[in-house]
C-alpha cells in the first residue's frame, strides 16, 4: 500500500471515529426526549383477565395505627442505621433481646418468646416489653373484609395481622375477630407484605385460628417464614407469585415485586370487581403505588364499566409525615383516573389526606377514635362499603 | 517561586512495577479492599457508623468528591510544597491529604451549609431549625438538610473540574496558589448558588407543607416538560454534566474541544458542549428505561415514576465513569497508538461495555455484600453512593498515593515533560482537515446515527433476554 493511500486510510478513520461520535451523541440529543419517540415504546396489552364479580364488600377497620408515635419509629430507624437496616435486627418486639437498638435477630429474640406462642400471648408480651426497644410504640394494621357473592354467599377474610399482641388482640376483641376466628367463619388471613407492623402480630390469629389458611407473598425472607412455623400456624400455607392470584369470584389478590424499606421484598394487595360499580383495591401498604395498583388492573383484569370505584388501606405516601415533591405528583395525577370512594388511612399519612382533600377527591372521612389522629381518613374501628 | 502542585498530575511519572496487567489487578484489589473495608465503618446500613440513611452519607460521599477536586485541582495541593509531595512516601501522602479532605468535609458540612446557612439564612439547610417545625421528625429533618445539602454539591461537583477541564482555569491560570484556587472556587461556588436557586430551591420549596410560595416557584417551571414537580429532572442533567466532564478529562483526553487552536472558542466550546452532551445522555437514559420498563406514569412510585426515572438516568451515567477512571487511572489510557479520534472512541466503547457489565453485575449482587435493598427502585436504593465513594477511593489512591503499591512516581525531567508536550501537540496537529477525513466524517455520521437507531431497537431485545433481578 503506498503512503498516500496510508495517508487517506489513516483520515478517513480518523473522521469516522469523530464522525460515529458526533452522529450518535447529535441523534441522542435530537431524538431520545422527542414526541416521535413515543411511537417506540412497549404496547400496552389489555389481557383482561376476568376474575368474576362480586355483590358487595364491607370493610371494618380493626386497626391502622401501625405505630403510635413518629418521632419514637424514625429515631430508633436513625439510630439502627437508617431505612435499609433488617427489621428483625432493630430489637422491636416481639423479637427483642436485650441487646440494644439495632443489635438484635429473629433467632436471639423469638428465643425468648417462642415456647409461649401462640396461647400465652400476655406473658410473652410482657418479656418482649422488657428486652425490646419502645414496646410502647407498636400498633399495628388489620382490617376485617366481608364479601358478599353475587349468589349471596357471604366470605370473611383477614388481611395483616398488626404487629403488638397486646393491641392487636385488644383491636381484636373490640371488632369481634377474635370469635370470628374461633368460630372459623374467617376463610383466609392474607399478609400484604412482611413487615413488622402488618405481620409481626401473627401469633394473635393463631392463638384464635391456627389452623387458618395463611397467604403469604412468595418473596418473603427465611426469618418471615420460620416465624409463621413458630407462631403456630397449622393450617395452609400459600406462597404467592408474583401476578395475579383468583381467591374467589370478584376477588383476586396481587403480589408485586418491589423493594420497600428494612429490608423487606413484595407486597400482596387485593382486586374486587364489584357488581355494575366498577374495581376496589384494597391495601396493606400499596407500597406499588395506587396508581401503579389501578394501571396494573388496566393491563390485567376485567372490571365492570372499566370503572376504578374505590380504594381502601393504606397509600404509603406519608408514612412518617414526611413529604416529597414525588408525592405531589401523586396528589396532581390521582384526580384523572376517577375513584369515586376513597378510604384511606395508615401509611397514606394524615398530610396526604388533607392534601386529597383540598384537591376536592371523594375521601371518606373518620370518626377519630381508638387512638386514630384525625378525621381526615378512616380510622379505627370505621367501616367502608362499596356496593352496599 | 513555589509551585506546590501546579501540574504536579501531569510532570509525575508514573513507573510500573510490573507489566501490565499485574499493577492494574493489584490496584484494583487493592482499593476494593480500602472501599470495602471503609464502606463497612462509614456506609453499611449492618455496619459501624450507618451513615447510608441514605441522604447522610450520600451527601458526605459527594461533598467528599468535591473536597478531593478542590484540593487537586483548584488549589493545586497547596500549602504543600512540590518537594514534600514529590518525597514523601506515598502511604503517608494518602493518610495525611485524606485526613485534611475529611477535615475540610466537617467544616464544609457542619460549619458552612449547617452552621452558617442553615442558621442565618435558609433553614432547611440546618437540621436542628427543621425538627422545631410542626410535624417533622428529627430523621427527616435530618434527612431533608442532608439533601439541600447534596442537591449544591451535585452543582458544584459538576462546575469545580468544569472550570478547570473546559475555561483551563481562565481567566487565573496564571496566578499563584493559593490566588488561583481561591479565585476558582469563589467563582464556582457563586455559579453553584445561582443555579442551586434556579434548579433545585424550588424543589426543597415544596417539600414542605404547605407549598412554600412566597419563597419559591411552585409547581415548578420544569413541571410539563419532565413530567415532574421533582428536583430530580435537574439532578439528572447536572449528574450527567459530572460524568462527561470527567469523561472529557479522562478517556478522551480533552478531545474534540482540544482541536480548537483559538484559545477562548476552545474554552467556551468546552463547557457549553458539556452541557450538550451530558443533554444528549439524560435524554438518551431516561429513553432507554421507557424502552426497557415502558412509559413513565405519573404519580406512581419507584420504576415507573418520573421523578425516579430522572434519578436513575444520574445513576446510570456514573456507572459509565467508573469504567473511565480505570482505563485512564490504571490502564494507562489504553489505547494510545491510534490518533486521538480513533483512541477515544475505543476506550468509549470500553467504557460502555464496563458500564453495561457494572450495572449488571451491581444489581445482581449489591444486596449481598452492600447491605443495600434488592431491586432497581427501592427509595433507598442509591447506587450513586458505592460508585462515587469507589471513585473517591481512586482520585485518592491516584492523586495523592501515586498507584502505590502497582506503580512508583518519579518526577519527569524537563526534556521529558517538553517532549511530552510535543507529542501532545503532534497528536493534536494530526487531526486536520482533509478529504479523506471529510469523506470518513460523513461516513462516521451516518454510522453513527445508524448505531443510534440500531441500539434503541435492540436495548429492549437485550434487556429481556438478561435476567437481572430475579
Amino acid at each position: 500500500m503506498s503512503e498516500n493511500n496510508k495517508i487517506k486510510r489513516r483520515d478517513f478513520l480518523k473522521g469516522a471515529a469523530m464522525g460515529v461520535m458526533g452522529g450518535t451523541l447529535a441523534t441522542m440529543g435530537v431524538y431520545s426526549y422527542s414526541p416521535w419517540r413515543k411511537a417506540r415504546f412497549p404496547k400496552v396489552v389489555r389481557k383482561m383477565v376476568d376474575i368474576g364479580a362480586c355483590k358487595n364488600i364491607k370493610v371494618t377497620n380493626i386497626s391502622e395505627t401501625s405505630w403510635f408515635d413518629n418521632a419514637n419509629l424514625m429515631g430508633d430507624i436513625k439510630g439502627a442505621g437508617g431505612l435499609l437496616v433488617n427489621q428483625y435486627d432493630y430489637n422491636w418486639p416481639p423479637f427483642g433481646d436485650g441487646s440494644g437498638l439495632g443489635k438484635g435477630s429473629y433467632e436471639k429474640g423469638i428465643a425468648k418468646i417462642k415456647h409461649l406462642l401462640p396461647d400465652k400471648l400476655e406473658e410473652a408480651w410482657e418479656i418482649t416489653e422488657k428486652l425490646s426497644v419502645h414496646p410502647e410504640n407498636a400498633g399495628g394494621y388489620a382490617c376485617l373484609i366481608e364479601l358478599e357473592e353475587l349468589n349471596g354467599q357471604k366470605h370473611k377474610y383477614l388481611l395483616d395481622s398488626g404487629w403488638s399482641y397486646k393491641w392487636t388482640d385488644e383491636c381484636f376483641k373490640r371488632e369481634g375477630i377474635d370469635k370470628m376466628l374461633e368460630n372459623r367463619e374467617i376463610e383466609a388471613l392474607f399478609i400484604s407484605h412482611e413487615h413488622f407492623d402488618h405481620f409481626w402480630g401473627l401469633p394473635v390469629t393463631m392463638k384464635y385460628d391456627p389452623t387458618i389458611t395463611l397467604y403469604v407473598p412468595d418473596s418473603f425472607y427465611p426469618e418471615g417464614l420460620q416465624y409463621i412455623k413458630d407462631s403456630g400456624h397449622k393450617g395452609k400455607l400459600v406462597k404467592v407469585k408474583p401476578g395475579l392470584n383468583p381467591v374467589v369470584p370478584g376477588f383476586a389478590s396481587f403480589v408485586f415485586a418491589i423493594p420497600i424499606i428494612c429490608r423487606v421484598y413484595g407486597e400482596q394487595s387485593m382486586y374486587f370487581n364489584i357488581k355494575d360499580k366498577g374495581l376496589v383495591s384494597v391495601t396493606g401498604c400499596c407500597h406499588q403505588s395506587i396508581i401503579q395498583f389501578a394501571e396494573t388492573a388496566y393491563r390485567e383484569i376485567k372490571y365492570e364499566n372499566d370503572n376504578l370505584h374505590g380504594v381502601y388501606g393504606g397509600l404509603h405516601i406519608s408514612p412518617f409525615e414526611d413529604w416529597d415533591p414525588k408525592f405531589d405528583d401523586l396528589v396532581l395525577s390521582l384526580g384523572k383516573y376517577g375513584f369515586e370512594k376513597i378510604g384511606c388511612n395508615h401509611c397514606t399519612g394524615i398530610l396526604c389526606a388533607k392534601k386529597f382533600i383540598a384537591a376536592g377527591y371523594p375521601v371518606v372521612r373518620g370518626s377519630a377514635r381508638f387512638r386514630s389522629k384525625d378525621t381526615a381518613y378512616l380510622g379505627n374501628g370505621d367501616i367502608i362499603t362499596f356496593g352496599v | 517561586m513555589e509551585k506546590f502542585g501546579t501540574n504536579y498530575l501531569e510532570e509525575r511519572n508514573l513507573v510500573k512495577r510490573w507489566p501490565q496487567p499485574i499493577p492494574a489487578i493489584v490496584s484494583l484489589v487493592f482499593t476494593l479492599i480500602i472501599f470495602y473495608g471503609t464502606w463497612w465503618i462509614f456506609q453499611d446500613p449492618r455496619g459501624l457508623m450507618r451513615m447510608y440513611t441514605p441522604f447522610v452519607g450520600y451527601m458526605y460521599t459527594r461533598w467528599w468528591l468535591i473536597v478531593l477536586i478542590w484540593m487537586v485541582y483548584l488549589f493545586n495541593y497547596w500549602p504543600f510544597k512540590r518537594s514534600w509531595l514529590e518525597k514523601t512516601n506515598p502511604i503517608t501522602k494518602g493518610v495525611v491529604l485524606t485526613a485534611i479532605s475529611f477535615v475540610l468535609l466537617y467544616i464544609l458540612i457542619k460549619g458552612f451549609f449547617e452552621g452558617i446557612v442553615g442558621n442565618l439564612g435558609i433553614a432547611y439547610f440546618n437540621p436542628g431549625q427543621l425538627t422545631k417545625l410542626p410535624g417533622i421528625t428529627e430523621f427527616f429533618a435530618i434527612e431533608y438538610s442532608a439533601l439541600a445539602c447534596l442537591m449544591f454539591a451535585a452543582l458544584a461537583s459538576w462546575l469545580s473540574p468544569a472550570w478547570i477541564v473546559a475555561f483551563e482555569e481562565a481567566p487565573w491560570q496564571d496566578m499563584q496558589q493559593p490566588a488561583k484556587g481561591f479565585s476558582i472556587l469563589i467563582v464556582t461556588f457563586f455559579l453553584s448558588t445561582v443555579i442551586y436557586f434556579l434548579t433545585m430551591h424550588s424543589h426543597m420549596g415544596i417539600l414542605y407543607y404547605p407549598w412554600q410560595y412566597f419563597t419559591s416557584i411552585a409547581p415548578p417551571y420544569w413541571e410539563k416538560f419532565a413530567d415532574t414537580v421533582s428536583g430530580n429532572f435537574h439532578v439528572s442533567w447536572i449528574m450527567c454534566c459530572t460524568v462527561t466532564v470527567w469523561i472529557v478529562e479522562t478517556i478522551w483526553a480533552r478531545y474534540p474541544f482540544n482541536l480548537i487552536k483559538k484559545n477562548w472558542l476552545r474554552r467556551v466550546v468546552a463547557f457549553f458542549g458539556i452541557i450538550a452532551i451530558a443533554f444528549a445522555m439524560h435524554f438518551f437514559l431516561y429513553f432507554a428505561q421507557e424502552l426497557t420498563w415502558g412509559a413513565a406514569i405519573r404519580g406512581t412510585r419507584r420504576a415507573f415514576a418520573p421523578d425516579w426515572r430522572w434519578l436513575h438516568v444520574g445513576e446510570m451515567a456514573v456507572f459509565f465513569l467508573v469504567p473511565a477512571m480505570f482505563i485512564t487511572f490504571y490502564c494507562g489510557n489504553w489505547p494510545k497508538k491510534f490518533s486521538i479520534p480513533v483512541n477515544a472512541l475505543i476506550r468509549t466503547v470500553l467504557t460502555i461495555l464496563g458500564g453495561i457489565l457494572l450495572y449488571i453485575f451491581y444489581y445482581k449482587t449489591s444486596h449481598l455484600f452492600l447491605g443495600t435493598q434488592k431491586g432497581f427502585s427501592h427509595p433507598q436504593q442509591f447506587p450513586m453512593i458505592p460508585t462515587i465513594w469507589l471513585i473517591n477511593i481512586w482520585l485518592v489512591h491516584h492523586w495523592f498515593m501515586d498507584n502505590w503499591p502497582g506503580w512508583k512516581m518519579v518526577p519527569k525531567t524537563a526534556d521529558e515533560i517538553a517532549r511530552d508536550h510535543e507529542a501532545e501537540h503532534a497528536l493534536i496537529e494530526d487531526v486536520k482537515w482533509s478529504p479523506a477525513l471529510g469523506w470518513g466524517l460523513g461516513a462516521g455520521t451516518v454510522a453513527g446515527i445508524a448505531i443510534y437507531f440500531i441500539t434503541i431497537e435492540l436495548l429492549p431485545v437485550f434487556y429481556n433476554a438478561i435476567d437481572i433481578i430475579k
